[in-house]
């Protein structure tokens, strides 16, 4: 926890007070969020990024989408989904897709395990800084909550035509999705808060 | 001791600059000035920290004009182009959010027209709003113009929501007699508004906001 706040978005400084379950601390000049009660430890913090791991493995693995006429089968996964973009230069928004979609949801979850495994053992892991602030700087890319509502869409725009099925990937993306907004909340900011605990 | 909002009390004390502190935001650390003079790295995280976003406006601008350039092509442009028994058709993001309004999916026809046009349209007009108002030395609502910031931070990536749509329907309909739909140009200038805007909001640094009220 640090001791002096300072809020991001207009620069007051406060002297922090400890905060219970719940409590949000909001900036008095600009309403920003200065720090959340942090509750996640080490353990329920490894709990969270399992889950999350294979609920990622689930979604790539199964089908998200898929339409069945008379035996042809056609399916749909974020991998997918970024392979239909490739069409000549095109291509770029296949990109843009992949980062955003499978890229940064899959290295966020390998870098948050490799930090907290070492954290549960009692050492900072190699590469401590570098890799929160990559943490930092993916944050606001990763996009999964909106390829799920992209999932959605798709569904009610195909119904009127073909015999479209959601299938477990759509689930294990729903599920993903919340697992990383409880992950979210415990910012990388907060993540330091675990580092002081353990050796450098 | 003051309440805050929502249950939890802190002790407003003054701005950094006057307490001789800068804000590490990477990591959140309150760093002191003295020693950002030795050496310009956040002792914790060792990110570079500066006292304002260096070039934030320029940046910010530069972002935006990109992306006002890539809005054009990304609405005139059809993003899909579907055959099958029904003949060859493009399709235009506005054609098909139209579409979905005859078909009596007004719903969906909202949420489209929210996700691709209005939210791309709102980011220009408030960042452009933002912009003009810190090059002024605007003492205007500076409450409203951060809280403005954070809406159009919060919305950025949602825009992203038909290049997915796109691409789902591109992978599925891949049939013969039925239909197939592969992606067309418009997809790819809109993948590049949704992130250029987004670059444009990241580097706007809302504490100009507020550094000339004092």
């Amino acid at each position: 926890m640090n001791t002096i706040l300072i809020c991001r978005d207009c620069d007051t400084v406060y002297r922090a007070i400890p905060m219970r379950r719940g409590d949000v601390a909001l900036c008095r000049r600009c309403d920003a969020v200065l720090a959340r009660y942090f509750g996640a430890n080490v353990e329920s913090g490894l709990a969270l990024i399992c889950a999350a791991a294979i609920f990622f493995a689930i979604a790539n693995l199964t089908p998200i989408l898929s339409i069945d006429i008379a035996g042809i089968e056609t399916k749909a996964n974020i991998w997918f989904a970024v392979r239909s973009l490739q069409h000549g230069w095109i291509s770029v928004a296949a990109l843009g897709l992949a980062f955003t979609t499978f890229v940064v949801p899959a290295v966020q979850i390998a870098l948050l395990f490799w930090v907290l495994l070492f954290a549960r053992v009692g050492h900072r892991p190699p590469g401590f800084g570098p890799i929160m602030r990559l943490l930092h700087r993916m944050r606001p890319w990763s996009m999964t909550e909106v390829f799920l509502l992209g999932a959605l869409v798709a569904i009610v725009k195909l119904a009127n035509w073909v015999p479209i099925k959601a299938g477990a990937g759509i689930w294990a993306i729903a599920a993903l999705t919340i697992v990383l907004a409880l992950l979210g909340r415990c910012d990388p900011e907060s993540w330091w808060s675990i580092a002081p605990a353990v050796k450098p | 001791m003051v309440d805050c909002p929502r249950g939890q009390a802190m002790t407003p004390l003054k701005q950094s600059l006057e307490l001789s502190l800068s804000l590490c935001r990477t990591c959140g650390l309150a760093v002191s000035r003295e020693s950002l003079k030795v050496d310009r790295r956040c002792p914790r995280c060792q990110s570079r920290i500066e006292l304002r976003t260096p070039f934030s406006t320029e940046m910010t601008l530069a972002w935006l004009i990109a992306g006002i350039a890539f809005y054009i092509p990304a609405n005139l442009l059809p993003v899909m182009h579907t055959s099958g028994m029904l003949g060859e058709e493009d399709s235009t993001i506005l054609g098909g959010i139209l579409e979905f309004w005859r078909s009596g999916d007004w719903d969906i026809a909202l949420l489209i027209f929210i996700a691709s046009v209005a939210v791309p349209f709102t980011k220009f007009i408030a960042i452009g709003l933002l912009l003009l108002t810190v090059r002024k030395n605007s003492r205007w609502q500076p409450h409203q113009r951060t809280a403005l910031y954070r809406i159009v931070e919060f919305i950025g990536y949602w825009s992203m929501l038909d290049v997915i749509v796109v691409a789902l329907t591109a992978a599925l309909m891949q049939f013969e007699v039925l239909g197939a739909a592969e992606p067309r140009a418009g997809i790819a200038f809109f993948c590049a508004v949704v992130v250029v805007t987004m670059l444009s909001a990241q580097s706007f640094d809302p504490r100009l906001i507020w550094d000339r009220r004092a």
